[in-house]
């Protein structure tokens, strides 16, 4: 018997649940989120284009997408790293560092913020170092990327630890017997396996990065055409009550996010399908 | 390629692996190591493919030291348990595989690689998957392809790992003698470990049976089964009923009755062991000798019957293997008493010596 | 000691666990430092006078407030849809999922922003709003909405795969044996999740006090009314008053420390690994 909407079961609590969750979820999400998009529709072709090819916000586009790009492919090349070391080696201290990774996650932007600059700053631990060189990190474009890879860094190292400790060394030794230098083994046998939660915690880092807003405004100089990123001119023009300017920034933002989301999940079922 | 492995050492913590162990295995055989788990067969077979290093002793490859020679140049073709093929290439990409990572003065051409994988794969007749990944493969297929991968390397010496093990019972009878008909025609110097005795005994030229470290005998399959040295190899190969008795110049005293044997000394304890189809049951004890015992269940095996008794003197549990005919007689008189005799045993008294019982 | 991984090279793990720390200390170790270090640069009376100092105070208090409401509210979220998904199957659930994982995804300056198109003076409801005196934006509710739209997932998405994995044979058994539904749900169910519902409440705990972005568009960051205590944080670095910013700041990244201790221990009990950032 073909059932239609639902599988018969035993258990109660179907309508109740459903009920509540989708109430949940049309009150706190769908509703806010087609508010956002049935605004977008209240501004006419023109003036959604003046709004996105204004150079500021252009700008603000150009950095934003080319920070979080930069940021992502330094978490993917460290994160790889990190997450080898944690699944493959022991060390004194293993336990503390391993819990550590999540940290950014755990920390509130604005703390991360405040700190990161604090570091960076010409006259902090690192800033100093790096002064003499003529090399500014805080309060520059730099300060930008800095912040995104603190705030990206668990993604990779989380999705891909996992595959790396399931790895069955068998592969490595077959691979060895058959001749094969370890880079060969490296690049032929394991890298590829690792291929799609590679691509996967790179997507999400800079996802991530994307969208981020509070560690970003303390550790750049914010100046307009120069360090503003997206987030920020949404905030200022919401705070001029320019909310035409906003939406349409907004939902190129929110649009990006679901390209990303969609390719993640294409990644997912391409790797499932290939039972990698 | 002959192997000769001298002295062979290694423990893991507490625990030892191997206890000097000494083997010559020559060119061109078939090699069986048998054992339980923790015999130390897994180890050894991965000391001589070099992706274990002993604690001392040495390895020769054709009388030349390679004990210090890294895994990837020992020219070891190694196949795993789980076939370790690699899921994201194809089976011609994976058999191609040691061909391709050749470093470029020994990588041969694209064309003959081509032709090498595909008289690979017709050779293990899978030439018609050659562009299947392995998740599109039954175990059988995998089994064959990893099989196809370690040769493609042409090595001197062919190690398996338990290779039938993760496969069903008829796909796993299937490859035995398939493997056998392999080596008969390349004649590669093969090493495999097994627990399983059958599979030792049907596809082997020879069998090392080794127990905690400790090679307890090597020998054909029918020196093995027929001239065990020890209990060990008794009862791992092949089923086994144990008895106690006591000798005494000459006569082993049982259950409730004397058996005539040489003479192996007075007031001995002495352990007898009998293979299932060594037994004989009667219903009347015409010719003597007989041990009293009742039927406790039986049970068709293919041509055979499998009859487990339980002797009334000292409740021992009897499995005997009879034909069907034998069994209809007995059948008749199930309620009555038995007689259990034995037309060949193994006497084992505590001087560790053996003794041939035939009646 | 044995070398547990032979076939690398022998340089490879010196090479990566020492690139690993120093990556690690820059990026991890050293913000912890800082915070620490520039809040008590000045003493402890300094510190402690910035934390309990009246502004403070109410930042804690209202960042107290939007846990107490918002925790439960998304735990009990979570639980219901988690029940939902794992134990029954029906059309339109992979979009349920999708739906519910969305929140996630979005930046916290968008989830802002939404709730001010639809609430703010300019908004859908605006002029309703006014009209009868009710304020969303720039005020309390505002920021307790957007916290709900930005932290809804997390409970969920600790224990959908928790309930998942359990099956339903546990719940149809105690049916079979008379219990009613709700019976079922409390001595069945829940004892089976508690860990995994422990980890998600933390989780969302933390995300909602350090909650940032969303909170800063919505709240109009009036302060000793609408400031939480990250956007507390912001205004104190905003006039240079660096002490009392950082000393503000240590509290949370306590917070942030203890969290992750308890998901340590929590992972020890269940004997698995998981990740706040899956």
């Amino acid at each position: 018997m073909k059932w239609h909407f639902r599988k018969p079961s035993v258990l109660p609590g179907f309508g109740l649940t459903l009920g509540f969750s989708l109430t949940y979820v049309t009150l706190l999400v769908l509703i806010p989120l087609g508010g956002l998009l049935l605004y977008t529709t209240k501004l006419s072709w023109s003036e959604f284009g003046a709004v996105i090819s204004d150079p500021r916000v252009v700008a603000s586009f150009k950095l934003s997408f080319g920070a979080s790009l930069i940021a992502a492919v330094i978490n993917l090349v460290f994160g790889l790293i990190v997450a080898w070391t944690l699944a493959r080696y022991d060390f004194f201290g293993k336990k503390i560092v391993d819990a550590l990774v999540d940290l950014p996650f755990a920390l509130p932007t604005a703390v991360a913020g405040i700190a990161l600059a604090a570091i960076f700053a010409s006259n902090g631990w690192i800033g100093s170092l790096l002064e003499p060189f003529g090399i500014q990190i805080a309060y520059s474009r730099a300060g930008v990327v800095v912040a995104l890879v603190f705030i990206g860094l668990p993604f990779v190292v989380r999705t891909v630890q996992p595959v790396i400790e399931e790895f069955e060394k068998e592969f490595e030794e077959a691979s060895t017997s058959l001749g094969a230098s370890w880079w060969q083994t490296f690049s032929r046998v394991i890298l590829p396996s690792l291929m799609p939660a590679l691509l996967t915690g790179f997507a999400l880092s800079f996802a991530r990065a994307l969208g981020e807003y509070g560690s970003i405004i303390f550790i750049s100089s914010n100046m307009p055409f120069v360090s503003e990123i997206v987030p920020l001119i949404i905030v200022t023009k919401l705070s001029q009550f320019d909310y035409v300017g906003a939406t349409a920034v907004g939902t190129v933002m929110l649009l990006a996010t679901f390209v990303i989301l969609f390719l993640i999940n294409a990644i997912q079922i391409y790797s499932r399908e290939k039972s990698l | 390629m002959s192997i000769q492995i001298s002295h062979i050492n290694k423990r893991f913590d507490n625990f030892t692996a191997l206890d000097n162990i000494n083997l010559t295995i020559p060119d061109g055989e078939l090699v069986a190591l048998l054992g339980p788990s923790g015999s130390g067969k897994t180890t050894l077979l991965r000391i001589i493919a070099g992706l274990e290093e002993a604690d001392s002793g040495t390895i020769y490859f054709n009388g030349e030291d390679t004990t210090a020679t890294h895994v990837r140049d020992r020219g070891v073709g190694f196949v795993f348990q789980h076939y370790a093929l690699f899921r994201h290439m194809s089976v011609f990409e994976n058999v191609a595989f040691g061909l391709r990572v050749r470093p470029k003065e020994t990588r041969p051409s694209e064309e003959e690689i081509k032709e090498r994988v595909h008289r690979l794969l017709q050779l293990i007749q899978l030439d018609w998957i050659a562009n299947r990944y392995p998740s599109q493969l039954s175990g059988g297929q995998r089994q064959r392809v990893a099989l196809a991968r370690a040769l493609a390397v042409e090595p001197k010496v062919l190690l398996l790992d338990e290779p039938f093990g993760a496969l069903d019972a008829k796909v796993r009878q299937e490859l035995r003698q398939w493997l056998r008909s392999l080596h008969d025609e390349i004649h590669i110097t093969s090493v495999f470990v097994t627990h399983d005795q059958e599979e030792a005994l049907e596809v082997s030229d020879k069998i090392v049976v080794m127990n905690q470290g400790k090679i307890e005998q090597i020998g054909t399959p029918e020196e093995v089964y027929d001239r065990p040295a020890n209990p060990f190899v008794y009862s791992f190969l092949g089923n086994v009923n144990l008895f106690h008795a006591r000798v005494e110049q000459g006569s082993l005293h049982l259950e409730n009755t004397e058996l005539n044997t040489p003479d192996l000394g007075s007031s001995k304890e002495a352990s007898l062991f009998v293979r299932p189809h060594e037994i004989n049951i009667s219903i009347d004890n015409v010719l003597g000798g007989g041990i009293e015992a009742k039927l406790i269940g039986w049970r068709l095996v293919g041509p055979r019957v499998r009859v487990e008794l339980e002797t009334l003197h000292a409740h021992q549990r009897v499995e005997a293997e009879i034909s069907k005919v034998e069994w209809q007689t007995i059948k008749a008189h199930e309620n009555d008493t038995l007689f259990v005799h034995f037309s060949n045993a193994r006497i084992y008294t505590n001087e560790a010596s053996w003794n041939d019982y035939v009646i | 000691m044995q070398n547990a991984h032979p076939l690398e090279p022998k340089w490879l793990k010196p090479l990566l666990l020492g690139t690993t720390l120093l990556f690690l200390a820059i990026f991890l170790a050293l913000p912890l430092g800082v915070v620490f270090s520039e809040a008590l640069a000045k003493g402890w009376k300094v510190y402690w006078a910035s934390i309990s100092e009246p502004d403070a105070i109410a930042a804690i208090k209202l960042t107290l407030l939007v846990v107490l409401v918002t925790v439960p509210l998304n735990t009990v979220f979570g639980v219901a849809t988690a029940w939902l998904i794992a134990k029954f199957e029906f059309r339109g659930k992979g979009l349920l999922i999708t739906l519910i994982d969305l929140p996630f995804a979005v930046s916290p300056v968008i989830a802002g922003l939404i709730f001010v198109l639809l609430f703010g003076s300019q908004g859908w409801f605006g002029a309703w709003l006014s009209s009868h005196d009710i304020r969303i934006v720039f005020a309390t509710p505002g920021i307790i909405l957007a916290t709900l739209f930005i932290t809804s997932p997390f409970v969920a998405r600790e224990i959908i795969p928790l309930m998942q994995e359990q099956g339903t044979d546990e719940e149809e058994s105690a049916l079979t044996l008379g219990a009613s539904g709700w019976q079922t749900f409390w001595k069945v169910t829940l004892p089976n999740i508690k860990w995994g519902l422990l980890y998600g409440v933390i989780l969302s705990n933390a995300r909602v006090m350090g909650e940032f972005g969303a909170v800063a568009v919505v709240s109009g960051h009036i302060r000793g009314m609408t400031t939480t205590m990250p956007l507390h944080v912001e205004i104190l670095y905003g006039e240079y008053l660096f002490t009392a910013a950082f000393a503000v700041a240590s509290l949370l990244t306590l917070l942030a420390l203890v969290t992750l201790v308890l998901k340590s221990f929590i992972e020890w009990r269940i004997g698995k690994k998981r990740s706040l950032a899956h």
